[in-house]
């Protein structure tokens, strides 16, 4: 029997960046999906193995506009992960990155893990982001980077997958280190379905 | 007198038809071969005539002489015996007319014509009355007393009874001449009747008579050895009086009571020294020593054969305040007495002889060991002088019985081998008569152990425990508000008074302490609330508020130092002011001038910390698994003593619907509230219902009824939470003490359950489940939504009072948005256009569209509202899911296709429904709801929901600090 944990996934980014988009892409043929509880594309949740566990991903959307900037901390409290988000065809956007991952950095979650998406690459011919600035930023923050198309299904799993391999396994008769890794009472049923 | 005399005239017409003097005579020699029953009922014809004619002289000779012989001590019993003679003459003449009538008149007599036989009833208890009044006509020695007083009346008379009896001789003296001739005739004449019966077995052609026959003669054979037993006890007993001395006599010697048995007729000692005989009669049993006596009620007698004490041949003797043994010298005699003793025993107890008196089989059952009677204790003790009525068992009180007092002490209840024990009712009356102290509790041999209420004749009450009689463990304490310094005390007791944690409302000062007690005084660290919501942290040494303590006032001033009672500060100390100044230096107070300080004013605090106004006291000092230990600990060991259904009150509390049933009288309490329900029902219910669906509505079922185990557990701890909570407990820094305290109560009461469900398996004999099994059913968590019912009027207060501020910015940011229409609004807080559902926007002719409120949404914002009406935090979570399930209704509704809201979309729409909803305390609701939710709910979608609310929340608070903008918007 494989054990579940639960990882929070937080989504940032501008309004209009498409962070709902990658989620419903990387949701949207699981099979779960009508089980899977779900607050519209605002919450929204995913299984996949990684290792010899699974990692049950929460996933928190919130509101891009500017004036519920402020609300952020309520919503990324306790996430194991990070999702910013960018759009590649504004500029304004990735300032609006780096806000976010400075603000997680003083007062977000110890050792939460920060992934970057380059959203819209499909779009690439109107490029204002070059992919080498964001791969160098997010080196110097320790993120992970892809730049995705959630249009056409680019590097979405990757993604995903990339924020799995960066939670540090979870260790015997240890719950982790936040809250949200936990070995709840639905997740021995939810695994025999998955197994 | 009156009455027999007419009686008699009456009859002695037709008596006196008959003067012939005929011997009396058997005719047997007729009765050979076959007889019918017409021969035996002309036997019978005859016999019945001769014997008639001999009462009829008996009568006239001896009975009425000795009626008229003036009046003695006897003459009552001369009187009986008259009227029983009268009726045995009477039966033999109705006997004799029915039987004549027979002979003359039909020509063959069947059983039914032998009144004899027929109505045998009524000859047998003729007799038996007869007999029993000559026997004590003969214990009293009428008979002696007659021929002494009356010998002249005699000496005229002697010729006429030389006749009556055969073997008269001229020596035999006047009393045995009555005695003989009162008695011999009868017992000839039953003679006679044995062998007419005897005769009528013998016909063949009874056919289904036969049994009635059978019957009657074998009660005539019963009847005969009654009277020969009784005569001889009679003989007995009156020797015994005439060789005793008066002193023994006076005392012993009553015209009822028979000897049954002597230790000079059959040798026995008693082991309680040099005693010289031992008299057993009908209905006590008498130990004679020199000159003195003991005599002991058989109904207390308990008798038994024993070897372990005093070796072989012995018999124990129990008796409520003497034990001993009586010791025989050989096995037979031994017997013999106790055979006899047994048998009296029973026929004491039976209230009547049995009939015959002993019977001849010696198969006698024995008496039973529980016994009902009542005895007043004499001996030294704490039973002296006490009188007790009720159940026995082996010498003791035990079972059901009242014990009184002579000082008017009253104890109704359960008893165990002679001491209280099981549950009792208990009245001290005070010196002055009319007040007296009601114990209503769990008894333990002899002593208060357990659950019970105490009514105090000073008016005060206690509902707690006892051990030993005295106040120890959880217990509350309170008197009425009239009594002069009205008070409660709700908590820990020890050798009767207050030690551990406890709280004690004082109603006259309107304070509240809740905190540690040591010998009925304040002892350690304590918390004082009071009405005006200012509340102290202090350490108390021996009632005294020692060292500096930490006080917090209305405004959100905290002041740290030293104070008195009356809140004024003395000594070194710092006063931190609302907006950050603080003032430290050392103050004084004298009533005259107000208070004085001199010291520093800092007004470099900036801005104000949250910490402090909301600072919680009393986590740190009660642990929270200590504060209500006692209460809790006899709920545990109910189950760990194996949770015998006798014990459940004086470990859980009464078994009672309401409190009003034990207001009710004791009467009522004893007789009626001891058959409920058994524990093993209660067992095996809990067993069949441990699936999770099962189990939870079991729980729902059993916390909801005051009679179960559990619902007593969380009635008790509700009570200890509202005695801290309420009323002027109702203090924001008590939150955390209060909200950590339920979530315990949660653990507490799935630990109980789980000690009940492995009493329940270890009692049927199955295995304990292993820990693992049940690993995926958090018990608490499902515990706690079922119990919050019970503490959340309570608890919803404290997160008002801690979120009265929030709660106040949000309240009017709500006012001042429910200004808006309802098109405003949806532009203020930026809710995309395409989503605005305009066609609820239904108009009547003279409405602007622009004008129109509380249309939109209107659907989740009714059900937003609903959250206020539930308790339980799952309720709340699903009435936010559905609130949402509106928004998305209502949105499909609008783009006429599905669609999925994102953050972007919603978070302005559930704004919007928020606002309208304009929920009061919404803040307290969202941190009961986030305290108090399972917490396998973190990061899941009701957190999700619950956080997009409080976003919501907090937003609202600051957009009223906006407040300009909206102008702008309004004005445009």
């Amino acid at each position: 029997m494989m054990a579940i944990r639960e990882l929070k996934v937080c989504l940032l980014g501008d309004t209009g960046v498409g962070k709902s988009s990658i989620v419903c892409r990387f949701v949207q043929d699981h099979f779960d999906h009508n089980i899977s509880p779900t607050i519209g594309a605002s919450f929204m949740t995913k299984t996949v193995p990684c290792g010899n566990e699974l990692h049950k991903f929460l996933i928190w959307d919130t509101a891009g506009q500017e004036r519920f900037h402020s609300l952020a901390p309520m919503y990324y409290r306790g996430s194991a992960a990070a999702v910013i988000v960018y759009d590649i065809t504004k500029q304004d956007s990735f300032h609006t990155l780096k806000k976010w991952v400075k603000e997680l950095k003083e007062h977000g979650p110890e050792n939460i893990v920060m992934a970057i998406a380059g959203n819209k690459c499909d779009l690439s011919d109107i490029r204002e982001v070059p992919t080498k600035d964001a791969k160098e930023y997010a080196e110097t923050i320790g993120a992970i980077v892809v730049e995705t198309s959630a249009k056409n299904a680019i590097n979405i799993e990757e993604l995903f997958q990339g924020i799995s391999r960066q939670i540090p396994p979870l260790e015997t008769h240890e719950n982790g280190n936040s809250g949200t890794i936990k070995l709840g009472k639905q997740t021995t049923q939810m695994t025999r379905r998955c197994c | 007198m009156e009455r027999i005399l007419c009686f008699m005239r009456h009859k002695i017409p037709t008596k006196e038809r008959r003067k012939e003097n005929l011997p009396v005579e058997v005719e047997t020699s007729q009765w050979s071969g076959d007889m019918s029953i017409t021969d035996v009922a002309s036997s019978l014809l005859r016999c019945e005539e001769t014997f008639s004619a001999c009462l009829a002289r008996i009568n006239s000779v001896v009975l009425q002489p000795l009626l008229q012989s003036g009046s003695f001590e006897q003459a009552k019993f001369f009187l009986l015996l008259n009227d029983h003679f009268q009726v045995i003459w009477d039966l033999t003449e109705e006997n004799y007319r029915a039987l004549k009538q027979t002979v003359t008149e039909t020509e063959t007599a069947s059983v039914h014509n032998l009144y004899l036989a027929w109505k045998a009833d009524l000859f047998l208890d003729a007799y038996i009355q007869y007999f029993s009044t000559f026997a004590s006509c003969v214990v009293v020695q009428g008979f002696e007393h007659a021929a002494r007083n009356k010998s002249e009346v005699w000496k005229s008379h002697k010729p006429s009874l030389q006749q009556l009896l055969e073997d008269f001789s001229p020596d035999t003296s006047n009393a045995v001449s009555l005695h003989t001739v009162l008695h011999k005739p009868f017992q000839d004449h039953l003679q006679q009747y044995s062998a007419l019966f005897s005769k009528l077995e013998e016909i063949k052609t009874l056919g289904p008579d036969k049994e009635a026959i059978v019957n009657a003669s074998r009660q005539f054979a019963k009847l005969r050895s009654f009277i020969s037993q009784a005569l001889d006890e009679a003989g007995l007993t009156r020797n015994l009086w005439k060789s005793l001395s008066h002193k023994f006599t006076d005392v012993l010697c009553t015209p009822e009571r028979r000897l049954l048995e002597d230790s000079r007729n059959l040798s026995i000692f008693s082991s309680t020294g040099r005693s010289d005989r031992v008299l057993l009669f009908h209905d006590i049993l008498v130990l004679i020593q020199g000159s003195s006596l003991q005599s002991f009620d058989l109904k207390l007698v308990w008798v038994d054969e024993t070897s372990k004490e005093t070796g072989n041949h012995t018999l124990r003797v129990r008796t409520p305040e003497e034990e001993f043994f009586l010791l025989a010298k050989e096995p037979e005699s031994r017997a013999v007495w106790k055979w006899k003793l047994s048998q009296a025993v029973r026929q004491a107890l039976n209230g009547k002889r049995d009939f015959p008196l002993w019977s001849h089989t010696g198969e006698g059952r024995a008496p039973p060991r529980c016994r009902f009677s009542t005895f007043t204790f004499r001996a030294d003790g704490r039973l002296k002088g006490a009188a007790y009525d009720g159940e026995w068992r082996l010498g003791k009180p035990h079972g059901k019985g009242q014990l009184t007092w002579p000082d008017g002490r009253n104890y109704v209840g359960d008893f165990k081998d002679g001491l209280e024990h099981g549950f009792g009712i208990c009245l001290v009356p005070h010196a002055s008569k009319d007040r007296y102290d009601c114990y209503k509790c769990h008894w333990r041999e002899g002593k208060m152990n357990g659950y019970g209420i105490c009514e105090y004749g000073n008016e005060m009450v206690y509902k707690g425990y006892f051990r030993d009689n005295l106040r120890q463990g959880f217990g509350i304490l309170d008197n009425t508000s009239s009594a002069k310094t009205p008070f409660k005390y709700t908590g820990h007791w020890e050798n009767d008074k207050k030690s551990g944690y406890g709280v004690w409302d004082d109603k006259e000062r309107e304070e509240r302490y809740i905190g540690m007690w040591h010998e009925d005084q304040r002892h350690g660290t304590g918390i004082v609330v009071m009405q005006s919501g200012v509340c102290y942290r202090r350490a108390f040494h021996l009632d005294k508020m020692v060292g500096s303590g930490i006080l917090l006032l209305e405004d959100d001033s905290i002041y740290e130092g030293n104070f008195t009672r009356d809140l004024m500060f003395v000594g070194k100390g710092k006063l931190t002011f609302p907006n950050g100044f603080t003032l430290e230096g050392t103050f004084t107070n004298k009533s005259s001038q107000g208070l004085h300080t001199e010291g520093i004013l800092n007004t470099s605090g900036g801005e104000p910390d949250d910490t402090i106004t909301k600072l919680q006291l009393g986590q740190r000092e009660f642990p929270v698994e200590q504060r209500w230990e006692g209460l809790f600990s006899q709920f545990l060991e109910f189950v760990s003593s194996g949770g015998q259904g006798e014990t459940e009150e004086s470990f859980m509390g009464f078994h009672v619907q309401t409190s009003k049933e034990l207001r009710k009288s004791q009467e009522y309490l004893y007789c009626d509230r001891e058959t409920e329900e058994a524990p093993k029902n209660l067992l095996d219910e809990l067993l069949e219902h441990q699936e999770t669906e099962a189990l939870q509505s079991y729980l729902e079922e059993a916390l909801k009824s005051s009679l179960h185990p559990l619902g007593k557990l969380l009635k008790a701890l509700a009570s200890a939470f509202q005695a801290t909570y309420g009323g002027i407990g109702a203090n924001k820094h008590l939150l955390a003490m209060a909200q950590e305290e339920v979530k315990h109560y949660a653990k507490e009461v799935w630990e109980f359950y789980q000690g009940l469900r492995d009493l329940a398996l270890k009692v049927n004999g199955q295995p304990l489940l292993e820990d693992t099994n049940q690993s995926d059913l958090n018990g608490p968590a499902l515990i706690l939504p079922l119990i919050l019912p019970s503490f959340y009027p309570e608890l919803l207060m404290l997160y008002m009072l801690y979120h009265e501020k929030e709660d106040d910015l949000y309240c009017q940011g709500i006012v001042d948005l429910s200004l808006f229409p309802d098109l405003k609004l949806l532009e203020f807080l930026d809710v995309q256009k395409h989503f605005w559902p305009l066609k609820d926007l239904t108009l009547t002719t003279n409405q602007r569209r622009s004008l129109i409120k509380d249309r939109c949404f209107l659907s989740a914002t009714e059900c937003l509202q609903k959250m206020i009406t539930t308790v339980d935090p799952r309720e709340k979570l699903d009435i936010l899911q559905k609130t949402y399930e509106e928004i998305e209704k209502t949105t499909n509704r609008v783009l006429e296709k599905e669609y999925s809201l994102t953050m972007d979309d919603l978070l302005p729409m559930l704004m919007y429904v928020v606002t309208r909803a304009s929920i009061q305390h919404l803040g307290a609701e969202i941190h009961l709801i986030r305290d108090l939710m399972d917490p396998a709910n973190e990061g899941g979608k009701h957190d999700f929901l619950l956080t997009a609310l409080e976003s919501c929340y907090e937003l609202i608070q600051k957009e009223f600090r906006l407040h300009q903008n909206w102008e702008v918007l309004q004005s445009s």
